[in-house]
Parts: structure tokens; sequence; C-alpha cells
């Protein structure tokens, strides 16, 4: 229990101070935002923790309809918070009410879920497919897609410091769809989908599937089938076909290859029928 | 390292290892109350209330805490007056091998300071991260809802 290798525990208040202690003890240096993975994980090289809470980056913003979180909003203040009810059909607080229990989401960090990089992340999964981009910052600020994070993994004294979502345009719309044997167990699949219409076509669509059980990825040739469509049955129907063809599904303790490629079938089929109700039905 | 915290509105410094979690540091001084099931936040018998929200002690490094407010289920009753939800898991018999009940009441405790009205759905979210071996869950949900009716009527005086 606990982190033994622990030597040292600071809370920096500023971003400045909290880069400088990190690039200062190098690998042995870990940030923390509710710090959730850090203990499970209890990687035996960290001597000192760098906890986040104190930076001024606790906030759900928005501006002319773009919103911003800051890393240390914990995925309870970011559901509560009256900005992003409305955003999308309410797809962010549907997809968070399924995130583990109450307990872990006053606890979990929007900047330690994104960067945590889990696989079974639902998180992960929706903000792809919103199209988020992430600013990170290593003493020099530089924003960029929320997807060209994961290629990159290895963050080495870079904080990320906010989480940004596209304004909701009209006539776009999301859905969130989460298969898991229980409430409050990981997904065995989860996906996310997201279309833009315009005068009736689609002009952006974005499938991802996670939980597959690698992080979340867009599926590409499913949203080759939605783009140019009037997101009719059939469309849908090929959308859902070519996830199921070409999603990388995997077996684990929790599901086999086969039933996962079902899943990918169906989660896809049932979130862009959802995101075509939302539009639908006229919500934003 | 030291940290100074407020623990059930008593103000206490502890000496602790900077990579000790609060979960060790409260059982260690005495706050037995809060238990250790999973250490690893799947059964929320180690729920505590940090600044008024619940979360699972046994994932919170104790540094995180320095400066915050504590309340464990040792500082919920009031000059020996049992607070309502304690009554009422009584009442309805909610307690059986009483494990998980302090998890179990802290994480009621915050669904009903922030949603006073909850309905059984919500009810059933607010403790989705706390496990009972015994009970079925169906008594603790009527305790929680008997509560909840109490703690309105003794807000509306
Ligand atoms: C039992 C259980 C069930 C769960 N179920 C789900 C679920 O169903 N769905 C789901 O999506 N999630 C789920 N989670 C949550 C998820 O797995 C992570 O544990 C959680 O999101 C981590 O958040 P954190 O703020 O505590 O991260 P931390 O532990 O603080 O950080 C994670 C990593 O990111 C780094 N880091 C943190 N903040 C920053 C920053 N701002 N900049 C740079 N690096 C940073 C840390 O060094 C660390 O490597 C579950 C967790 C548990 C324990
Ligand atoms: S002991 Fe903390 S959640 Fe089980
Ligand atoms: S009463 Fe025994 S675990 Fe809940």
């Amino acid at each position: 229990m606990g982190l033994p290798s622990v030597k040292e525990f600071v809370r920096p208040g500023t971003l400045d101070e909290a880069l400088e202690l990190l690039r200062e003890r190098g690998e042995r240096a870990w940030p923390i935002g509710g710090g959730i993975d850090l203990v499970l994980f209890a990687p035996r090289e960290v001597e000192t923790v760098v906890d986040l809470g104190r930076l001024p980056l606790r906030y759900v913003r928005e501006n002319e309809g773009r919103i911003s979180i800051g890393a240390i909003a914990t995925l309870r203040e970011v559901l509560e918070s009256p900005v992003v009810r409305d955003y999308l059909g309410g797809v962010i607080p549907e997809m968070l009410h399924q995130v583990a229990s109450p307990l872990l989401r006053n606890l979990a960090t929007i900047g330690g879920t994104l960067v945590s990089a889990n696989p079974w992340s639902d998180v992960i999964t929706l903000f792809l497919a919103l199209g988020a981009d992430v600013v990170l910052s290593d003493g020099k600020t530089r924003t960029i897609p929320l997807e060209k994070l994961y290629p990159a993994r290895a963050l080495r004294a870079t904080i990320l410091t906010e989480v940004r979502l596209p304004s909701s345009a009209r006539e776009s719309a999301a859905a969130f769809w989460k298969f898991s044997r229980t409430a409050f167990d990981v997904a065995l699949l989860n996906c996310a989908t997201f279309v833009r219409m315009v005068g009736g076509r689609c002009v952006e669509a974005r499938v991802v599937a996670g939980g597959t059980p690698q992080l979340g990825a867009r599926l590409p040739r499913a949203e080759a089938c939605l783009v140019g469509s009037g997101l009719d049955d059939s469309s849908i129907e090929r959308a859902a076909e070519a996830a199921r063809e070409s999603a990388d599904v995997r077996e684990d303790r929790r599901a086999s290859a086969d039933y996962r490629r079902e899943l990918v079938l169906v989660g896809v089929k049932r979130s862009l029928h959802e995101a075509r109700g939302r539009l639908a039905g006229g919500e934003r | 390292m030291k940290i100074s915290l407020t623990v059930n509105g008593a103000q206490r410094a502890f000496d602790v290892h900077p990579g000790d979690t609060l979960l060790e540091v409260l059982r260690r001084e005495g706050y037995k109350g809060v238990k250790k099931g999973c250490g690893a936040g799947d059964c929320g018998a180690c729920a505590v209330l940090l600044d008024g929200r619940a979360v699972n002690s046994c994932l919170v490094l104790a540094g995180k805490a320095d400066g915050s407010e504590v309340l464990t289920i040792e500082g919920l009753s009031k000059d020996g007056a049992l607070h309502p939800l304690q009554e009422a898991f009584l009442d309805e018999g909610a307690v059986q091998c009483g494990y998980c009940t302090p998890g179990m009441i802290i994480a009621s405790l915050d669904l009903l300071t922030h949603h006073p009205d909850p309905n059984e759905e919500e009810i059933r979210e607010g403790i989705a991260g706390n496990l009972c071996r015994c009970t079925g869950y169906t008594k603790e949900l009527r305790a929680i809802q008997a509560a909840a009716e109490k703690m309105r009527e003794a807000r509306h005086g």
C-alpha cells in the first residue's frame, strides 16, 4: 500500500514552478491530477510527486460556443457544469454518468484522464469523436489535436493544461455508447460518433471505438461511408459494417475478439441512430 | 513530512511518509471507521468526505489532503445523536456485517447534500462505487430514501 519509493510530495502554485520541478527531477518526478493511476500502478521509479492540484487550472468555461476545461477540473465538476449540459445534446454528462463511480469521479481529473491513455477510457473515446484539442506546456505552449497526443505519448516535463472542444455548429450531433457487464465495470467496448450536416448531407463524420481492448481510435473507413450521405438507414448500415471489418479488436479476459467485432457493429449503428435522432430533434 | 487536516471538525497535524495514502494515515491515527477493502477504488469501504465530496481514501495521497477538511463516519453524530442517515440505516435493517456501511453512508451523504431529493435511479448511481456483500442493496436504498425525507424535513423546519 502507498508508494514506498516516494521521497517528496510537492504542490507547486504556478505552472512555471511545476515545470521547473519536473525538469530538475527528471524521470523520477511524476505530475498528478487525482493521482489514482499513480497509486494503483505504483511505478517503482517515482521519487517525487508533483501534485498539480493547486495550479489555477480548475475551470470549465465557454467562449463563443467553444468549451475549455482546465486540466485539474474533476470529472464530477465537468459532469455538473452548466457549460457542458447542452453541448451537442448533453453527450458529455451522458458519457460521464457511465464512468467509474461518483467517488472516483470526485477524484479523477480531466487532465490525468486524458494523459493516462487507459485503453478502457470512455472520456478519450468521446473526446476523440468530438475533435478535442489539448494545450500542452513545457515552458512553451502548443495546442495539438487530442489524436496526436497518443502516438507521441512520452510527455517529458510537459503538462497538459487544458482541453478544448470546438463550438458545436448547427446541424451537428454526437452520441456515446458503452457496453459493460455491470454499471461500474469498464467497457467491453465503447464507441462515439459525431456528424455534421449541411443541407441534409453529411459533411463531416468521426467514428471512434475504444476498449477494443486498445485505446479509442477513429475508424476512417466507417467515416467515409457517412460523408456525402444523407445519413439514411443504408449508409448507417454500411458504416457499421465497415466499422466491424476495420476495427482492430482483440481478445482479453473480458471478451473474445469475435464478440467485440459484433459489439462494434451494434455500437456504431446505435450511436449513429442516436446522433441522427438528435439532429431531427432540432438539438444543436 | 507534516500535514495538517481538519478531521471531523478538529484541527490535527500528522507526520506522514510522502507516499502514504490518506486511508493509511487515518487508520493509523485511530479513525478505524474508515475501512480498507480492495485498496483499488473498487469497493468504496474507504470513502471519506474530502472538502465536502466523497472520495476513495485508498487512492488519495495524504499530501493531497494537506489543508483540507476530512469527514469520516466517526464525525457524523452530533452530541451523541446519530445522523439521520445512520438512524435510517438502523431502522431499515440496512446493516448486516457492517463492513461497507461507513463508506455507504459517506457516499450517501455526498449524494443527499448535493441532491436532497434524488429518485431511485439517482440513489443507485450515488452508491454505484460501494460494494455490499450482505444486504442486496434494497434495504440501503430504502434507508437512503428515508434519510432523504428526514433531512428535507429538518431543513424546512
Ligand atoms: C476502479 C476504477 C474504475 C474505473 N472505471 C473507468 C471507466 O469505466 N471509464 C473511464 O473512462 N475511466 C475509468 N476509471 C478512471 C481512469 O481509469 C483513471 O484512473 C482516471 O481517469 C485517472 O485520473 P487521475 O486524475 O487520477 O490521473 P493521475 O493518476 O493523476 O494521472 C494519470 C497519468 O497522467 C499523468 N498526468 C496527470 N495529470 C497530468 C497533466 N495535467 N499533464 C501531464 N500529465 C499528467 C500522471 O503522471 C499519470 O501518468 C476507473 C478507475 C478506477 C480506479
Ligand atoms: S478500499 Fe478504497 S475502494 Fe476499496
Ligand atoms: S453489510 Fe456486509 S458488506 Fe454490506
